[in-house]
């Protein structure tokens, strides 16, 4: 087996060496050095899953993609039933570890979308072309909404848009396909529904032939009247679980906190950051789940603008080093994958950060490569894994 | 492709550039105040709590409200291992269950209630003590006030702090909240408790509140509403006084047009006002292990047999039979009646009756022979036609269904064929497993006195926020099929039995009152008294049912708390 070293990514996988090693001192700071060496268990797993799926050929890679998808959705169902968690079923309980397959159903879902996709070759604004792909994605999808874990179901929605958008469909016809469920989630609000109604009246007016336009509002807003008549078949604390579900900003008094609380101890890091382990509102224990999804609000306290920025800057610059391997790859099946990834870690990384700002609702998702989390880090370690693959050599 | 890539490129570099907008934002314009509130300040987020909404009888007088309370509060990030425990010993609660109060959110600094209703001087020690306890506030709360105390405890019912379960089953409630247990508060929790409001403050080093917090707007408390009950104060009141002297008893009143629930007593009582503070173990002692059980709802949780207030049904079930006719004569009455080898008795000898004089001198030999002509079947099934033998469907909980013996029913209970007609003898006076509430017994007389029109009781008429009326409960008829002659005849019998029979004790000078005494057997205890009466007999308002367990005859124990009630019904002003 021979591997071509110039084709080899050294600066992608620095980068990723480079996030990892962020994350653990990170994990370090906000949990102590308990939780850094649960931590430590999963870089060697995950360099040694990155090493193995860089050298394997692809094709079984692709050999592979259907028993993987298949065995996914098995495991997806299966921790319906045998999984653990507080208030939802998302783990498997290994052990001391617990593994949370819903993290690894993205690599899953984005390698069969590429092999589907690009066997397909072309792809049409059209019921025959789109079943397919939307079929992969939302049987998955669905499997994780019920655990439930909507923010982690909706990460399948990126590379889903992204892949369909890499094979030559129009943005306007990717908008269209999810409006209906972007009219439904607005519809828990008049006065998030209209402004989503305008909106989307404009575009379709200025893009489309009349009728069309016509049919596709018809359509918004049959699914825009449908929440309020869902909500009030609703008994009152059910209402108001499933609003903080679909929009956690409505409830002031969980989410509205942390949201403050995580503002306060980025805005308080200011230029320089209060130092590595200095971080006060971090140490007094404000920060919920500081050394998960709030980690970044941690890191931004002890290395103020600077620090973010750079990490910011960091995750930037690898997002477009894949989108680049993307391009450049002859191998469209593996282009497509690429595109899939960058798609996954570019969405994450804006929530992720996103919501602690104060500029999205708070849900549970990941900060790719620094959260803590064996999945979570083990998935991004065997994505970039295949992605180096696809840079290395031809098939 | 190229200009794919170009694409998706710009959309990170917008995205990232949110981000670092933001960023900069927080970190670098907005930074010197967050750091501010980092260091030497912090945010507090309190809790207001909302008052529960009013309980009022049914002419305003009010039976339910909120008094300011002190409550102790704790806020877990500022506080220390020696003021919880000085704090333990002021108010008297073990360290150990303090610290379980403030368990599950200890990264809030926000006050976290942990003793609620303390006394002035538990108060003046804690402001004494003020520098030793950081972190323990004092705060004002609106708590539950029951200004009548034991008169309404079945009625209203009373309060309880939330279980573990209920806090997991609804998240909106909070350790330490009261949520309704019993009576209207639990019926009607969700319409009484409100929705809590809070507010975020900022706070300097030292906890002194220097503002609220701009970024966050507070939230007021709603309030909860307020709620009106069917109830009349003045028969409340009365109803209490007139069954003082026994130790358990039950009295409902209930407007026959309407199915309105005017009174409802049951004795003994208790205070539901002792649930809102600590309880005195003393007193918390003698309740529990009263034999008599206080926290039992009789009017509607306890079945009795009726005893001779059920025979106007079998009457009824008799005729719509054709067994009897009004005039028909059996067997006369010498005091007893043999049947098998078995000799069952009647109070005094009667000699020769028809139906009626048999109900107005309540003679059970009579009813004996009916009972042997009658099918258990039928009677069951006319039962059911005046839904006995199930729950009400009054809108408080804990409501008891009776028990109307069915074939099925005795078969399971004595073996298929091991029970005879003597059966049937015992249930035509209404006694062996015939199984009536007070609240049954009301709602049939009510039946018969409106001739086949049976509504559904009820306790809350009105429900208001703020003045304004929100919803208001419609009565609800059921038609129930009994041929009118019938109920005509039985109706004058029961006429009879105030004017000439056993309930005399029930009569009143203007009001004609028709009625029906019951002495139910309960061996080998004394018997209970029973008297249903409702009033005017020609144009009925008003139902009353009266049981005092263990006093004796219905027409002198429970007939003369019947007449009182009626008289003072008509008296008031409406």
């Amino acid at each position: 087996m021979s591997v071509n070293r110039r084709q080899f990514d050294i600066t992608l996988f620095v980068l990723t060496l480079v996030l990892v090693t962020i994350g653990l001192i990170a994990i370090y700071s906000t949990g102590g050095i308990r939780y850094l060496f649960r931590q430590a268990i999963f870089v060697p797993i995950g360099l040694a899953g990155l090493v193995i799926l860089f050298l394997i050929p692809r094709r079984i890679i692709y050999g592979l993609t259907e028993p993987l998808y298949v065995l996914t959705l098995l495991l997806l169902l299966a921790v319906l039933f045998f999984g653990t968690g507080p208030g939802a079923r998302r783990w498997f309980q290994i052990g001391s570890i617990s593994l949370q397959p819903s993290e690894f159903a993205k690599i899953a879902v984005t390698l069969m979308l590429a092999k589907y996709l690009s066997y397909k070759r072309e792809i049409k604004p059209n019921f025959a072309s789109l079943a397919g792909p939307i079929l992969i994605m939302v049987i998955p999808l669905l499997l994780i909404l019920v655990e439930p874990d909507l923010s982690t179901a909706l990460c399948l929605i990126p590379p889903f848009a992204a892949m369909l958008y890499w094979q030559g469909l129009r943005p306007l016809h990717i908008l269209l396909l999810f409006t209906p469920f972007l009219s439904f989630a607005a519809g828990f609000s008049l006065y998030l529904w209209i402004p989503f109604f305008i909106l989307l009246a404009i575009i379709v007016f200025v893009r489309m032939r009349f009728f069309r336009a016509i049919a596709a509002l018809a359509t918004s807003t049959v699914f825009g009247l449908l929440s309020p008549v869902v909500l009030s078949m609703l008994k009152d604390y059910q209402r108001t679980r499933i609003i903080s579900f679909f929009a956690p900003w409505f409830d002031p008094h969980g989410m509205g906190w942390n949201a403050i609380q995580s503002q306060i101890a980025i805005g308080s890091g200011r230029l320089f950051g209060k130092g590595f382990l200095h971080g006060t509102q971090k140490r007094l224990g404000f920060l919920p789940n500081r050394h998960t999804d709030f980690i970044f609000s941690a890191i931004a306290e002890e290395t103020g603008f600077i620090g973010s920025l750079l990490l910011l800057i960091v995750i930037g610059i690898l997002i477009r080093r894949i989108l680049l391997i993307a391009y450049n790859s002859r191998d469209q099946n593996a282009s497509l994958i690429a595109i899939g990834f960058a798609s996954i870690l570019g969405y994450q990384t804006f929530v992720n950060i996103g919501m602690l700002l104060g500029l999205l609702p708070i849900t549970g998702i990941t900060l790719p490569f620094i959260s803590y989390g064996g999945s979570s880090l083990l998935t991004c370690c065997l994505m970039i894994g295949i992605i180096l693959n696809i840079s290395a050599r031809p098939e | 492709m190229k200009n794919r890539l170009k694409r998706l490129t710009h959309i990170i570099i917008i995205l990232f550039g949110i981000l670092s907008l933001r960023l900069s934002y927080l970190q670098l314009i907005r930074g010197a105040r967050y750091a501010r509130l980092s260091d030497r300040n912090r945010i507090r987020k309190i809790v207001l709590p909302a008052p529960r909404g009013r309980i009022y009888d049914r002419n305003g007088i009010l039976l339910a409200d909120t008094r300011p309370s002190f409550s102790i509060t704790v806020i877990p990030t500022e506080t220390n291992d020696s003021a919880l425990t000085l704090l333990a010993n002021i108010i008297n609660l073990p360290l150990a269950e303090l610290k379980r109060r403030l368990e599950p959110i200890v990264a809030f600094p926000s006050p976290v209630t942990i003793y609620r209703n303390a006394d002035p001087a538990t108060v003046a020690r804690i402001q004494e003590n003020n520098f030793r306890l950081s972190g323990v506030l004092i705060r004002i709360d609106p708590v539950r006030n029951y200004p009548y105390r034991e008169l309404y405890a079945h009625v209203i019912g009373h309060l309880g702090e939330v279980t573990e379960e209920e806090l997991v089953k609804d998240s909106t409630y909070r350790r330490m909240d009261y949520i309704g247990r019993t009576g209207v508060e639990a019926s009607y929790e969700k319409v009484l408790r409100g929705k809590d409001g809070y507010e975020f403050v900022e706070v300097d080093a030292r906890g002194r509140e220097i503002g609220p917090l701009p970024e966050k707007r507070p939230e007021p408390p709603i309030p909860g509403k307020d709620v009106y009950l069917t109830i009349d104060h003045r028969l409340q009141q009365l109803a209490h006084e007139l069954t003082k002297n026994y130790d358990r008893a039950a009295v409902i009143g209930i407007s026959v047009k309407t199915g309105e629930i005017i009174c409802l007593l049951s004795r003994p009582q208790f205070d539901p006002n002792i649930f809102l503070s600590t309880i005195d173990p003393t007193v918390w002692k003698s309740l529990v292990n009263n034999p008599s059980k206080p926290f039992y709802n009789r009017a509607i949780s306890s079945g009795y047999p009726p005893g001779s207030t059920f025979k106007p049904l079998v009457a009824l079930a008799a005729l719509k039979d054709q067994v009897v006719t009004p005039t028909t004569n059996l067997l006369p009455c010498t005091g007893s009646f043999r049947y098998g080898n078995r000799t069952f008795r009647c109070w005094s000898a009667h000699g020769k009756l028809n139906l009626l004089g048999a109900i107005e001198q309540s003679c059970n030999v009579y009813f004996y022979q009916i009972g042997l002509r009658l099918s258990l079947d039928s009677l069951v099934e006319f039962c059911r036609r005046l839904n006995l033998g199930k729950p009400t469907g009054i809108d408080i909980p804990g409501e008891s269904p009776g028990n109307i013996p069915s074939r099925e029913y005795l078969d399971r209970r004595y073996g298929k064929g091991k029970w005879t007609r003597g059966t049937m003898l015992n249930f035509a006076i209404g006694q062996g497993e015939i199984m009536l509430t007070p609240l049954q017994l009301a709602t049939l007389y009510s039946c018969i006195a409106n001739e086949g029109y049976y509504y559904k009781p009820f306790l809350v008429s009105r429900i208001d926020s703020a003045g304004i009326q929100l919803k208001t409960t419609r009565p609800y008829r059921i038609d129930v099929p009994i041929n009118k002659p019938d109920l005509g005849q039985v109706k004058k019998a029961l006429t009879r039995v105030v004017e000439f029979g056993t309930g005399r004790a029930a009569q009143h000078g203007e009001i004609t009152i028709a009625g029906k005494t019951g002495t139910a057997q309960n061996p080998p205890r004394p018997d209970h008294a029973w008297f249903v009466g409702y009033a005017p007999a020609e144009a009925p308002e008003v139902v009353f049912a009266v049981l005092v367990e263990n006093a004796g005859h219905g027409g002198t124990v429970a007939a003369p708390i019947v007449g009182e009630l009626i008289r003072a019904y008509f008296s008031y002003e409406r």
